[in-house]
């Protein structure tokens, strides 16, 4: 899948609305701010359509991954928006690396973790803004810590950020990260 | 005393939430310390055991609380003795951990690098034995985990 894909999840308490640009879309921040809520809406709409009540629009069909059997039911989304929520452990393993590599399908993981196994831009790592407004997201860049890449693997690292070789854009891989605190 | 533990953790609780939906008990959150963790991180009131009320929401269960301010009550009142993954907790929950961790051994499982803040602090990281007393020493060392 390429390109923008705007989504708009609502209901008559909550109107989420942003863009999905690449990918691996990340999402984190405080606690109570509504990101579980968005998956539990998704996951309404997923399962009963209309009739959830849920409002879900986007060009492309979004989904909610979760579970045991992620693989096989990975397996049935194509061209789609994959949404997983934190508490599915399989998001840090080699297996969903590979998964992630071989679709065709975008996916919006909302973790704190560092997924040492997947590269991802440091510029699509968002949370969920809380103050005032609920629902609105914005970008969150995280210039306390600077993360490094295992050694070994298809990427190079800059002075800021980590390269990826063959895409030649910037990302953010995982494990061992090198505290750099600026303040 | 915080006692943290940096990575995987074998026997730890991964997903604090759910756990918390099957096991809490209702005393927990006539707690003045569970009332003034929900008024803080969920901008909520706890009407009773069985209703608290969201400025968003509405009227909702303790179900639908944050997935933080349940790892914090599981933190505060769970007697089990299991160890839960403080990564479900976002920033705004490091200063109940810390409040948490004033009045008893506190061992935490962390599996990113939590930001504790420009307060000093005083926290055992398991896996090398060293204590940490600031967000620096904290992170100079979690990198090398997680």
């Amino acid at each position: 899948m390429k390109g923008r894909h705007k989504v708009i999840v609502q209901n008559n308490r909550l109107h989420y609305e942003f863009e999905v640009k690449r990918n691996i879309t990340i999402i984190l921040g405080d606690s109570a701010t509504g990101k579980t809520t968005l998956i539990d809406m998704l996951r309404q709409n997923m399962d009963l359509g209309p009739d959830s009540g849920v409002d879900v629009i986007c060009d492309v069909p979004c989904a909610v991954l979760e579970g045991r059997n992620w693989q096989a039911i990975l397996g049935t989304y194509s061209q789609s928006i994959v949404f997983i929520d934190e508490g599915n452990a399989f998001v840090g393993t080699e297996a969903f690396a590979s998964a992630v590599k071989a679709s065709d399908n975008y996916f919006v993981l909302i973790t704190r973790e560092n997924l040492y196994n997947l590269p991802y831009s440091v510029e699509e790592i968002y949370g969920l803004h809380s103050s005032g407004k609920y629902q609105n997201t914005r970008q969150v860049y995280q210039e306390f810590y600077r993360i490094y890449t295992k050694p070994g693997n298809n990427f190079r690292k800059s002075d800021k950020l980590l390269v990826d070789k063959t895409a030649g854009t910037p990302f953010q891989y995982g494990k061992k990260a090198e505290s750099c605190l600026s303040a | 005393m915080l006692n943290i533990y940096l990575g995987e953790m074998e026997g730890a609780v991964y997903h604090p939430p759910v756990y918390f939906d099957n096991r809490y008990e209702d005393e927990w959150l006539t707690e003045p310390l569970a009332i003034e963790m929900v008024k803080d991180v969920d901008k909520s009131e706890i009407i009773s055991p069985h209703l608290v009320q969201s400025p968003v929401l509405g009227p909702i269960s303790v179900k639908e609380l944050s997935g933080g301010v349940k790892t914090l009550m599981l933190m505060a009142f769970d007697k089990s003795g299991k160890v839960f993954n403080a990564s479900a907790c976002g920033d705004n929950c490091v200063k109940w951990i810390l409040k948490i961790a004033e009045g008893k051994e506190l061992t935490i499982n962390l599996r990113h690098i939590m930001d504790f803040g420009k307060g000093s602090f005083e926290a055992k990281i398991l896996n090398t034995g060293q204590v940490v007393h600031s967000a620096r020493e904290f992170a100079e060392i979690a990198g090398d985990f997680v």
